[in-house]
């Protein structure tokens, strides 16, 4: 009986010290690398050449950061930031990509997948009162015939007022669904409300560039 | 990440300054050498960022000092999230520590999925055959927010291929749930530890446990992209600078036009 005490109390203890142990976050030291001068002013000169080094460093990554307006989409939650520097100018409900497969039943039976593509982008083209060049996937969806015609594909309206044209066939553009905005329900593209389409456009200029996560 | 950016050039000139009034009271060797060792790390650490900000993939940035932590793509500041809490786990068993590797804080973690994955449930529609007498596409459901689409688990984690992992935690399990849930999330996660710490030596070295909001948790789990890597910034912040850096040259914007197909 003592005994089986005794080793249920040894589990326990074992227990209670396996695991993780966390400790608040500390940076480790700084330790020198590379060959260190010994004579005061060698080292002098080493700490100003790396007092330099840092301050290029420094400059080189602040250039990398955006100038300027861009445009950030969070697509798994829907929402778009049109940003200038540090501020945030907008924060718009949108609509991207639903993530859909369609598959064609007929004919060369092609598959499509509904994504926004990650990564960055840039506006390459602005279109004002855009028409749309309707693809097979948007014929096959709606069980239709392929046109031979190209004038056939032509529609105008569903993309609203403005689309921001950024490579792929993909595009930032108005939609007749508003009350469908903060849903993924689109082919790929970003679909964004009227007014906020009217500021992103107000903003935008060829070259802004969209970051897409 | 601005204020990253300038924080490190305040760091970067702080040291500067420091050195200056150094120079004046005639620091000593060791003075000396400690100032170098942490302009290199400056140094090292500008390089690493500069290296992933010119690359194409996701990136964080966890700044101990903010702190916070920053989800970044080519040097542009995607999302951040305030850290409420900071800690650094080492596995043990039987109260023996085994100590994770030294260099964790200098270099990036790459490849970071997060665990439990996120799952994505596809509709997969077969299309009609097209003819003319093809009826109306039936509505399609209007389909769920994100909120419904993608459960966020109280207790999460990002993998990294090191080995080395973030484990992120809600708050509201900790200070909102009832003794009962809080009991069980206790119950779980110690669990879980014990097997990671006895079983699965090549995870979790180092493990970064960060608490966050539960609306940023949440947000986090939601968005954060696959494959993505992480850089850890030094926690110091040097004294105020007495000199700025450098502006560097403005890059010229190259507009790409005349390939829009529509």
């Amino acid at each position: 009986m003592a005994l089986a005490a005794a080793i249920g109390l040894l589990a326990g203890i074992a227990w209670a010290g396996t695991g993780y142990r966390y400790q608040p976050y500390a940076d480790a030291p700084a330790a020198q690398s590379g060959k260190v001068p010994s004579r005061d002013r060698e080292l002098r000169q080493l700490v100003s050449r790396l007092d330099r080094r840092s301050r290029d460093l420094a400059a080189r990554l602040k250039a990398t950061a955006p100038r300027g307006v861009y445009i950030v989409i969070d697509q798994t939650q829907n929402r778009l930031y049109l940003k200038r520097d540090d501020d945030t100018l907008l924060e718009a409900r949108c609509s991207a990509g639903s993530g859909m497969v369609l598959k064609e039943s007929v004919g060369k039976k092609r598959e499509w997948v509904f994504d926004t593509p990650r990564g960055r982008f840039e506006v390459l083209s602005m279109l004002r009162n855009p028409t749309w060049a309707k693809p097979d996937w948007a014929f096959v969806e709606e069980g239709q015939p392929i046109p031979k015609n190209p004038a056939d594909r032509l529609e105008t309206g569903s993309l609203g007022e403005y689309a921001l044209y950024f490579g792929n066939g993909y595009m930032i553009h108005g939609t007749l669904y508003e009350r469908l905005l903060g849903r993924a329900v689109s082919h790929g593209c970003i679909r964004v409300g009227r007014d906020d389409l009217r500021q992103v456009w107000a903003n935008t200029r060829i070259g802004t560039r969209i970051f897409i996560y | 990440m601005r204020t990253c950016l300038a924080a490190i050039a305040l760091g970067a000139a702080g040291l500067a300054a420091a050195t200056c009034s150094k120079h004046e009271a005639a620091p000593t060797p060791s003075n000396l050498r400690a100032q170098a060792a942490r302009f290199q790390r400056v140094g090292s650490l500008l390089q690493r960022q500069i290296e992933l900000a010119n690359g194409k993939e996701f990136y964080l940035v966890l700044d101990p000092g903010a702190p916070d932590l920053t989800l970044m793509l080519s040097g542009a500041e995607l999302q951040r999230y305030p850290v409420i809490g900071l800690q650094v786990g080492e596995p043990r068993v039987t109260w023996i520590t085994r100590r994770g590797p030294r260099r964790w804080q200098d270099v990036v973690w790459s490849r970071g999925e997060l665990d439990p994955p996120r799952q994505i449930d596809r509709l997969v529609v077969q299309a009609a055959p097209p003819g003319k007498d093809a009826a109306e596409p039936e509505t399609p459901p209007v389909p769920p927010t994100p909120e419904e689409m993608y459960p966020v688990p109280s207790r999460y984690q990002v993998r990294f291929d090191e080995g080395w992992s973030i484990e992120v935690r809600p708050l509201d399990v900790d200070e909102q749930a009832g003794r009962a849930a809080r009991f069980r999330a206790w119950w779980s996660a110690k669990w879980h530890d014990v097997v990671a710490a006895v079983f699965r030596r090549d995870r979790d070295a180092v493990r970064l446990r960060i608490a966050l909001s539960p609306k940023d948790a949440a947000s986090l789990y939601r968005s954060l992209p696959p494959a993505v890597r992480l850089v850890i910034l030094s926690q110091a912040r040097p004294p105020a600078p007495a000199r700025t850096p450098r502006p560097s040259p403005a890059p010229t914007p190259t507009p790409t036009a005349g390939k829009d197909r529509g």
